[in-house]
């Protein structure tokens, strides 16, 4: 162990690679004999398809093939299945239609981007062409987008199988009849109505995948941009291709971002891997931009009613939830679990409230897929509660950081103190939420900040400042907790540390870097604890041939749970390098001590380095009887419980009252994310989900029309945020490590995401409520400048 | 989208309605059709291109006439395919004698897009239905003159 890296701002290795264009994504690869695919999809959100006439895309020059959804069904082949199985609350399991991989003749489309051929040529632009000549004729009918409507009597439905389009419903927390009486007999009652706006990730890589079938060996091979190859290979192999699994190889190369969007098996990743069995030759798909918008699952879409009682003093009493949430036209893989598992577990936040239950109902629409995206589930929640904190506190006149402050769980280290037991299945690990919020505070200055307000209220630029205070549950999953919860998956990580014989150290992890720096800050940790330099490191990830079975990144688990797989892995390297050691210094194995890269037998100057017990390890010629040679282990480490991050957000936004126009003025976020490895790592997630929350709040949204079309399917009309929609960010951290994983550390990749959303929404209706606009209640996300001047001219 | 609009040309009602049953003229003054054939009573077979605003594309498919009262109403009924999406429409138009030299053409219906035409088109749309309505109305003025 040294202490050269560890809680230091290293520059991102993986940097050079990036930052210079030599990263190596999937549409980078040209494989000898390479084909292209084109899809050609629904241009409408239901209809079914009467006929395909592929006869003239099929005799154009170029084409290799055309394959439809009847050539799929004729393999056998029933589409892609969830990953996830939630049950309804009488016990049914829940409606899950399979995903086709292509829609066939006489059965219906379910969502515009919905595939019903694929033609593949020598070019992609032949492709293009080719798929131009393949006619389809389409018998339209009506579309519900609505998660809310979808489940109304007399709803177009999405699936016959589903009655009511409902998948499932769910629900969690105290009894609801115990709920109802805590709500009834509370001095006040917080109410509120609210839409969390459908989100599209928009990763800047957009999905590709190649698949290779090598007929002289039989193996497959698939390229994909995603988050989490084994998992991808196990469900491709074992419920929809139906292939063996040792004859399949999964690539997650270089990926280009994913926030969760990147973490489903997709249906084209299935697809080109068959038809390159078809035609053996490579086929390569690589998605559009404009196609990415139709064809990634997307994020939240939830229509909530949510009510928070209050006692006289301002205490909490109960929270009863009421929502929609929509899951598109198919359930994706993690799909069930995002509105359930992730989103009403934390519904306790960070407060003491006594009484809580949601009442969920998942219904199916036509759109696309909704699934993970950045915090997934946990957003939605952070929202919901942080909505009503403010809210709560403008209607009682209680000032909103004294209302969190006095309803916060009491300070816990999970050491000292227990944790905490919520009243919706977790147990916190550590948490010390006072602190956070009482920096935030400190660091807007909150006196100057409410004068200078009340001086603004005056002229037409309003002030408003909103709070959020969250906790998230991270570092997924216990495989026995989330196992029992519906998961078909164990959520445990391996990591395997091979020293060479020069002692430099190879590592594979099952976690897979696309953007988070796992390949410095994996590296850092292992330097540290070998007390070798960082370049002797390199770390490899996202090869199912080079990797154990791992389970990849998503719910900002690498670390927390890869990273301690790998220090179990260093912890065996050391504990054998010592008997090696042992041997060359003829000491005992217990008079040894291991620090800065070298075995010293105690109290002497005896010693031996890393490099020496490597070397030994590999040429054992004078070496401990009765052990192996080599010095290479491999780990799987299940966590004993989710990590819970927490932290405080602060807003400052100037609302021109003319215009409607939110200007993001400061925000400030305190974290605490456990122990940090790399800050400066750190600072960039808490950035980057900054900005997609800030997003969501003043820019972002998915619009549908009634009849299905995403009429906002493109950059000129998607809103992303940019750098110069945000202020510089004012950051702070505390450091409460987690008492249950070796390296303390909680996970980052996702807090940004989770905090900032409410805050800028509080915001806005501060601002609003200062200048004498107080009966404003909600203002629909994104708050654009005509919403919020229709909410203060209504 | 809503498709609405309304002009009175310098011609008698007869002369218009004449015209506008007129494939070979109709071909002429419609913007973006560079073919319009008759495939039966009524119906119609056209290609079309037509430029909406970030997009543009190679429309082809039906058109159909409907309820026709000769002189004074019908309905067009379009159904046009093409790579980046589909428009479909139904709308009605009406004639209405001004005087025995001036007839008022109006019309009144709505149009439904898929695909990347819906997607990417959306925000134009108004912009571009607009300008294709002035292109047609003045079409037709130049070819009452000539």
């Amino acid at each position: 162990m040294s202490n050269k890296y560890i809680g230091k701002a290293v520059k991102r290795v993986e940097d050079k690679r990036f930052i210079t264009g030599k990263g190596k994504y999937t549409d980078d690869m040209i494989l000898p004999g390479q084909t292209y695919a084109y899809i050609i999809r629904s241009p409408y959100a239901h209809a079914k398809v009467n006929s395909i006439d592929i006869s003239h895309a099929l005799s154009a020059e170029g084409v290799v093939a055309v394959f439809t959804g009847d050539d799929i069904a004729q393999s056998g082949i029933n589409g892609v299945p969830a990953g996830w199985q939630v049950n309804f609350k009488n016990g049914d399991i829940m409606k899950e239609p399979p995903h086709p991989l292509l829609v066939g003749t006489g059965s219906t489309v379910k969502h515009v981007g919905d595939a019903v051929a694929v033609v593949i040529a020598e070019s992609k632009e032949i492709a293009a062409d080719a798929a131009e000549m393949v006619e389809i004729d389409y018998e339209v009918f009506d579309a519900v987008v609505n998660p809310a409507d979808a489940v109304k009597e007399g709803a177009p439905l999405v699936h016959e199988a589903a009655p009511n389009n409902i998948a499932f419903d769910w629900e969690i927390g105290n009894p609801k009849a115990e709920v109802d009486e805590a709500i009834a007999n509370s001095h006040h009652v917080t109410s509120l109505e609210f839409v969390n706006q459908r989100m599209i990730p928009n990763p800047i890589e957009p999905r590709s995948a190649i698949g290779l079938y090598e007929p002289s060996t039989d193996r497959y091979t698939l390229y994909t941009s995603t988050q989490n190859p084994h998992l991808i290979r196990l469900l491709m192999c074992a419920f929809v291709l139906g292939i063996p699994e040792h004859k399949v190889r999964v690539v997650g190369p270089d990926v280009g971002g994913g926030f969760g969007s990147k973490i489903f098996h997709y249906t084209e990743e299935a697809l080109v891997t068959w038809c390159s069995k078809q035609i053996e030759r490579p086929v390569k798909w690589t998605s559009e931009r404009s196609e990415a918008f139709i064809t990634d699952a997307h994020g939240r879409d939830h229509v909530t009613h949510a009510e928070m009682g209050f006692d006289k003093e301002g205490n909490v009493t109960a929270l009863r939830i009421k929502t929609f949430a929509n899951l598109g036209a198919y359930l994706s893989t993690f799909a069930p679990a995002v509105p359930t598992y992730l989103h009403g577990t934390l519904l306790q936040g960070l407060y003491t409230t006594p009484k809580i239950h949601l009442d969920m109902t998942c219904a199916f629409t036509h759109t696309n897929a909704v699934d993970a995206y950045r915090g997934a589930g946990r957003p939605e929640a952070t929202y919901l509660l942080e909505r009503l904190m403010d809210l709560a506190a403008h209607e009682m006149g209680i000032d909103p950081v004294e209302l969190r402050m006095k309803n916060f769980i009491p300070p816990f280290d999970g050491v000292n103190q227990p944790g905490y037991q919520t009243q919706v299945a977790l147990q916190y690990d550590s948490g010390n939420y006072q602190e956070v919020l009482k920096r935030g505070v400190a660091m807007l200055g909150y006196e100057e900040f409410r004068k200078a307000q009340a001086e603004a209220a005056q002229s037409n630029k309003l002030l408003g400042v909103g709070f959020s205070t969250y906790v998230e549950a991270c570092g997924i999953a216990p495989s026995a907790v989330v196992g029992a919860l519906g998961a078909r998956a164990g959520l445990y990580e391996v990591g395997q540390v091979r020293v060479q014989p020069t002692g430099k150290v190879s590592v594979y992890t099952g976690a897979h870097s696309h953007g988070q720096g796992h390949e410095t800050t994996f590296a850092q940790v292992v330097a540290d604890k070998l007390g070798i330099p960082l370049e002797d490191v390199e770390i490899h990830h996202g090869d199912t041939e080079t990797v154990a079975f791992g389970m990849g990144t998503y719910g900002s688990r690498s670390l927390a749970v890869g990273g301690s797989a790998i220090v179990k892995s260093l912890e065996k390297i050391i504990e054998k390098g010592a008997k090696i050691a042992a041997h060359k210094l003829e000491a005992n194995v217990d008079d040894l001590t291991f620090a800065d890269g070298k075995y010293t037998v105690n109290g002497t100057d005896k010693s031996v380095a890393f490099g020496d017990i490597a070397l030994t390890a590999y040429i054992p010629h004078n070496y401990p009887a009765g052990l192996e040679p080599g010095l290479d282990f491999s780990s799987f480490y299940d966590p004993a419980n989710f990590t819970y991050p927490f932290g405080c957000h602060i807003a400052v936004v100037e609302v021109d009252k003319e215009t409607g126009k939110v200007s993001l003025k400061r925000f400030i976020a305190v974290d605490d994310v456990g122990n940090v490895i790399n800050p400066m790592i750190v600072d960039g997630q808490i950035h980057g989900g900054l900005a997609q929350g800030i997003g969501q709040a003043l820019l972002e949204g998915a619009i549908f029309d009634e009849n299905g079309q995403l009429i906002n399917g493109s950059y000129m009309d998607y809103c992303m945020p940019r750098a110069d929609d945000l202020p510089m960010f004012e950051l702070d951290r505390t450091e409460t490590p987690c008492p249950h994983n070796p390296l303390g550390v909680k996970g980052a990749g996702e807090a940004g995401c989770i905090g900032s959303t409410p805050a800028v929404v509080n915001a806005v209706l501060d601002a609003l409520w200062s200048g004498g606009f107080g009966h404003v209640k909600d203002i629909l996300m994104p708050t654009t400048p005509e919403r919020v001047w229709r909410a203060m001219n209504s | 989208m809503q498709l609405t609009g309304s002009h009175t040309l310098a011609a008698p009602i007869e002369k218009v309605w004449q015209m506008l049953m007129d494939t070979d003229i109709l071909a002429k003054i419609v913007p973006g059709v560079s073919r319009l054939e008759k495939t039966g009573e009524n119906q119609f077979e056209a290609i079309s291109e037509i430029k909406l605003g970030p997009v543009s594309g190679k429309f082809s498919g039906g058109l159909t006439l409907s309820d026709i009262i000769a002189p004074s109403t019908f309905t067009l009924n379009v159904s046009q395919n093409s790579k980046i999406g589909n428009a479909d429409a139904s709308i009605k138009i009406n004639l209405v004698a001004v005087d025995a030299q001036q007839t008022e053409i109006s019309f009144d219906g709505d149009a439904k897009l898929s695909g990347l035409l819906a997607r990417t088109g959306q925000r134009v749309l108004s912009g571009v239905a607009n300008t294709l309505t002035k292109q047609f109305f003045s079409n037709f003025e130049e070819e009452i003159a000539s």
